[in-house]
């Protein structure tokens, strides 16, 4: 690393007009990044770090400007540029973007090679046959096989992990110096994601780049970033080396950050959480924006914003915390490192195993359950004779990637979508299919789902009282007005809500808000079991804790029994009991959440723990990549089975491979 | 009460900030409030309210409104009392034909002779009534059909072929057998336009329907036991407010424009109707030589047709929440 930065920003404001009114985005943000390094951007969504790096590459929105600072690169200030001409010098060629989303940042209508040899074409200046040749190697270069064949075909025949190479090919094509990658495995798979970063740091090994990550997943911070820079409301908070900010972190922010993440839990305690949202950065701030979310925040948080104090030649933090003559204050205990912490769950013996337990009963039974879309020639098995049972009182988590049918048994369950085959049992009685009135009207009472989108899940033309009641309204289950008024409140006030919020509308709430009103309508039916789709997978990570712990808390005030959808293994292992990895449709593994984790036996479940992001930089540096190759197993022949290996322990496999699981676990 | 705790919350944070602290004061740990961290911050939202809001910004369709109104209550209460004939007693009178406006005639007279005020605005009247009940009988028809249409994937074939069916014959075709067959009168009129002009607003609901009915709220309802009436009133309609606003205030210049076209064929109204229709075919003989003829009920039938198109567009544009915060 070098001292002398390649692009430094300084004291940069950046000010959105938004319906006549002013957003400051950017409230005076600085930042030096150097060469070959590694830079991490954290914060939550909304705290401007899109805003800050678009500003890079002059791709602000049009009714955004920069209003004061300089962004000073390679003797120039990018603040001052005003005209495409200028830009085009710099984008592409020298500063290069990788967005979130693959799917939308390729054409449709193209074929994959002109639309890389296209930029090669703009910024190299090579034509026809060299700038193919140079596509091609591109191509070879980010990873994707065939690239002859591959050159000729269109974005829709190419996976979503494939794509996100493509356009990653697309941005490197030209050698830029700087490649920002915003988010850039956000919308994938955890096994794809680590393949996709693994990809980029050979990519900047090969050709000296500098990168930017935006990203608000600290475990892929961990395993990438050589720095790190936490942003909250339009400013950078603390920036510092990796370890200094997971080892070392001084901001109150970012203490809350790493103590609220779910990896961190200890099975039956409370994680601690953010309250609250992110400041409105319409209104002018006061002070520290992050005070009124802090539980320890001094007087004069509130009156003056604070100067940045330097902890180490590289690590510079603005709190006030570190002011001489502010109060000693204990750094949370949760932010200690997590491996020690990891360790010592491992060390524990006192795992309670819900399978000794002669006295359970099964509260939901899936009995060969099939569930296929389409008919006749078109037909799709999304779901395929998929056996467990899920006890009262217990968190049944469901975990697999993307299109492995997780959600599709949740809903099978609780009706939405047809079975097509097989059963499933509520309290010992077949609930799909044609049933009674009364039955119809129990399994609705007694199961209830919270789901994925908090966006998309709240009816957004109704008021919050009437979302909530819905349920009451259905079977009148009020005695009268006030008493469903009163209900309503009672159901808000248990979700952690203020009851005034009932007499508002959805879009007044913040994503983890509107997460609790979709519990508060779920809850108000009473029911006993509730599946959980996803219900943290679209929230910021501060928000996410809270509603963790309020679905534990309701577990053990209610008596609550989950079906856990998640993708993330890591969040998982903290909030349940027992634990189903589901790939293609079929469940390959089930068992108590440590035991999975301690000796997982399926080859997909150990390439999944493998892949997903630990939160520690001193274990994502050690870590293996292991990736799972579905192609080993042979079922030609040597039918497969779902086998009890140990009791508690499921795994889907034919006799040969349930032969070398049981050597492996020595019984 | 909430909203004067509401006020305190708001007060609270400027007081705190220009009370003078001492340093002590400052460096000490302040009482940490969650439900202030809960709050956020927004004000009051009403729908409609802010509908109006938004609508009052757009200053074209505000003036074509009140123009509209004007025209309206003109037409339909002023305008005949006011004038000195009856549309009922006219007479041929061959010594009085094609006179200019003038302080007697106050649109001058036709080329029979009578008075062209009383038809015209009685033309008007017929004309704004047709075009209400049409509007409104497409709507109900439209939303009825679409709704089933969308929801109950059995009978999407059979919607989708009638649809293609209907559409695919001209409409002239429908309204000269319908005159042949049932004779021409308001009443047959109103209920043809009706019977041939629901189908785009069905399709179109129809389109809606389908892509908010498997939309996460509605699986949640589904969950909760909903039925399909309270889901199709309460979460998908309110949705589609803005659409069916603009096809509804859309269809009323269309109706006016068919209608006109219609009695030009003479194939609308029949002749003892007066509408404006059939006063600009009676027009088009004479109107090089007497415009007068022309450009009165000319002019009535462009008011209408504006006003509605550009107040249909900007109300429309109001009831999208997107446009309101």
């Amino acid at each position: 690393m070098e001292n002398t930065p390649i692009l430094s920003v300084k004291d940069l404001h950046i000010q959105f007009v938004l319906r006549e009114r002013k957003l400051n985005a950017i409230r005076g943000a600085s930042l030096d990044l150097y060469k070959g390094e590694t830079l991490a951007i954290v914060g939550e969504s909304g705290s401007g770090k899109s805003v800050l790096t678009k500003a890079f590459i002059g791709m602000t929105d049009k009714n955004g400007t920069i209003t004061s600072g300089s962004i000073n690169y390679d003797g120039m200030d990018l603040a001052t540029f005003k005209t495409e001409k200028q830009w085009r010098e710099i984008r592409g060629k020298k500063i290069s973007m990788v967005m979130q989303d693959p799917m939308t940042s390729l054409n449709p209508l193209r074929k994959i090679g002109p639309q890389i040899q296209e930029s090669i074409e703009l910024n190299q200046g090579l034509k026809g046959a060299e700038a193919k040749a140079e596509a091609l190697r591109m191509l070879e270069a980010v990873g994707i096989p065939d690239p002859e064949r591959r050159y000729n075909q269109y974005p829709h025949e190419f996976s979503g992990g494939m794509r996100q190479r493509v356009v990653i090919a697309i941005a490197v094509a030209c050698r830029p110096e700087i490649l920002i990658c915003d988010e850039p495995t956000t919308a994938l798979d955890v096994t794809i994601q680590a393949q996709i970063l693994e990809l980029i740091s050979n990519l900047q090994k090969e050709l000296h780049m500098t990168i930017i990550y935006i990203t608000h997943d600290l475990g892929v911070v961990a395993h990438v970033a050589d720095r790190v820079a936490v942003m909250y409301a339009g400013q950078i908070v603390e920036v510092g080396l990796v370890d200094e900010i997971f080892y070392n972190a001084w901001h109150p922010y970012t203490w809350a950050l790493l103590s609220a993440l779910p990896q961190l839990g200890v099975k039956g305690e409370k994680l601690p959480t953010i309250d609250g949202t992110p400041p409105n950065l319409f209104n002018e701030i006061h002070g520290d924006a992050f005070a009124p979310r802090n539980r320890h925040a001094l007087g004069i948080d509130f009156v003056q914003e604070p100067p940045f104090f330097q902890v180490s030649p590289t690590h510079r933090v603005k709190t006030w915390y570190l002011d001489p003559r502010a109060p000693k204050i204990e750094r949370p205990r949760s932010i200690s490192r997590l491996s020690d912490i990891m360790k010592h769950q491992a060390d524990a013996d006192d795992v309670v195993l819900p399978h000794e337990d002669p006295n359970r009963e099964a509260l939901i039974q899936v009995r060969n359950l099939q569930v296929a879309f389409g008919n006749g020639r078109r037909k799709f098995v999304a779901v395929d004779n998929v056996n467990f049972d899920i006890y009262r009182g217990e968190t049944f988590a469901l975990v697999g990637e993307s299109g492995s049918g997780k959600t599709t048994i949740g809903r099978a369950i609780l009706r939405i979508n047809p079975v097509t085959k097989g059963e499933v049992l509520y309290k010992g009685r077949k609930i799909n299919g044609k049933i009674s009135k009364s039955l119809d009207r129990e399994v609705i009472q007694g199961c209830q789902m919270v789901f994925q989108d908090p966006m998309a899940s709240l009816n957004e033309r109704a008021k919050v009282d009437y979302i909530i009641s819905e349920g009451l309204r259905n079977f009148h289950l009020y005695k009268d007005e006030a008493d469903r008024e009163k209900k309503v409140q009672d159901a808000l006030i248990e979700v952690g809500l203020l009851p005034e919020f009932a007499s508002r509308f959805p879009h007044e709430f913040s994503g983890g808000q509107r997460q609790r009103i979709g519990i508060a309508r779920a809850l108000i039916m009473q029911p006993e079991f509730v599946v959980a789709d996803e219900p943290i997978s679209a929230l910021d990570v501060s928000i996410r804790a809270q509603v963790l712990n309020l679905l534990n808390e309701l577990k053990k005030t209610r008596g609550l029994t989950y079906l856990f959808v998640a993708h993330d293994l890591s969040v998982v292992r903290f909030f349940s009991d027992r634990i189903a990895v589901i790939s293609k449709g079929r469940i390959v593994e089930l068992a108590e959440s440590e035991e999975i984790f301690r000796h997982p036996l399926h080859p997909y479940t150990q390439s999944l723990l493998s892949a997903v992001p630990i939160p520690d930089p001193e274990i994502e540096k050690a870590k293996k990549l292991f990736v799972y190759d579905p192609s080993i197993h042979d079922y030609s022949v040597d039918k497969p089975t779902w086998c009890e290996i140990i009791p508690g322990h499921f795994v889907y496999g034919n006799e040969r491979e349930l032969d070398g699981y049981r050597k492996t676990l020595n019984v | 009460m909430a909203k004067s705790k509401k006020e305190a919350a708001v007060t609270a944070a400027p007081e705190t900030a220009t009370k003078k602290m001492t340093e002590q004061e400052l460096f000490s740990f302040v009482e940490y409030k969650p439900e202030e961290a809960e709050r956020t911050g927004y004000t009051e939202y009403s729908y409609w309210g802010a509908v109006w809001k938004s609508f009052l910004k757009k200053k074209s369709a505000v003036i074509f409104s009140c123009v509209f109104l004007v025209l309206f209550v003109f037409a339909m209460f002023i305008a005949l009392p006011m004038g000195k004939y009856q549309w009922q007693t006219l007479e041929p009178d061959n010594s009085k034909m094609f006179i200019t406006p003038n302080s007697e005639y106050w649109f001058g007279t036709d080329n029979l002779g009578r008075d062209y005020w009383c038809q015209v605005w009685y033309s008007a009247q017929t004309s704004i009534k047709l075009s209400s009940l049409v509007g409104l009988g497409e709507a109900l028809l439209g939303i009825i059909v679409g709704c089933i249409w969308g929801y109950i994937r059995k009978l999407d074939r059979f919607f989708t072929e009638l649809y293609n069916i209907m559409t695919n014959v001209p409409t002239i075709i429908y309204m000269t057998l319908i005159a042949l067959m049932l004779g021409q009168n308001f009443f047959i009129m109103c209920v043809a336009l009706i019977a041939f002009g629901w189908m785009g607003m069905a399709r179109q609901v129809r389109n809606l329907v389908i892509m908010y009915r498997d939309r996460e709220y509605n699986l949640a309802s589904r969950c909760l036991g909903t039925r399909l009436g309270t889901m199709l009133t309460k979460n998908i309609l309110p949705y589609l407010v803005s659409v069916i606003i603009l096809r509804v205030a859309l269809s009323i210049p269309r109706t006016i424009a068919a209608e006109t076209t219609l009695s030009y064929l003479g194939l609308g109204l029949d002749i003892n109707t007066p509408s404006l229709g059939i006063l600009l075919r009676n027009a088009r003989s004479w109107f090089m030589d007497f415009p007068h003829l022309l450009v009165f009920p000319a002019a009535i039938v462009s008011v209408i047709t504006i006003t509605f198109y550009l107040v249909g567009n900007a109300f429309s544009d109001a009831c999208d929440p997107r446009n309101h915060v």
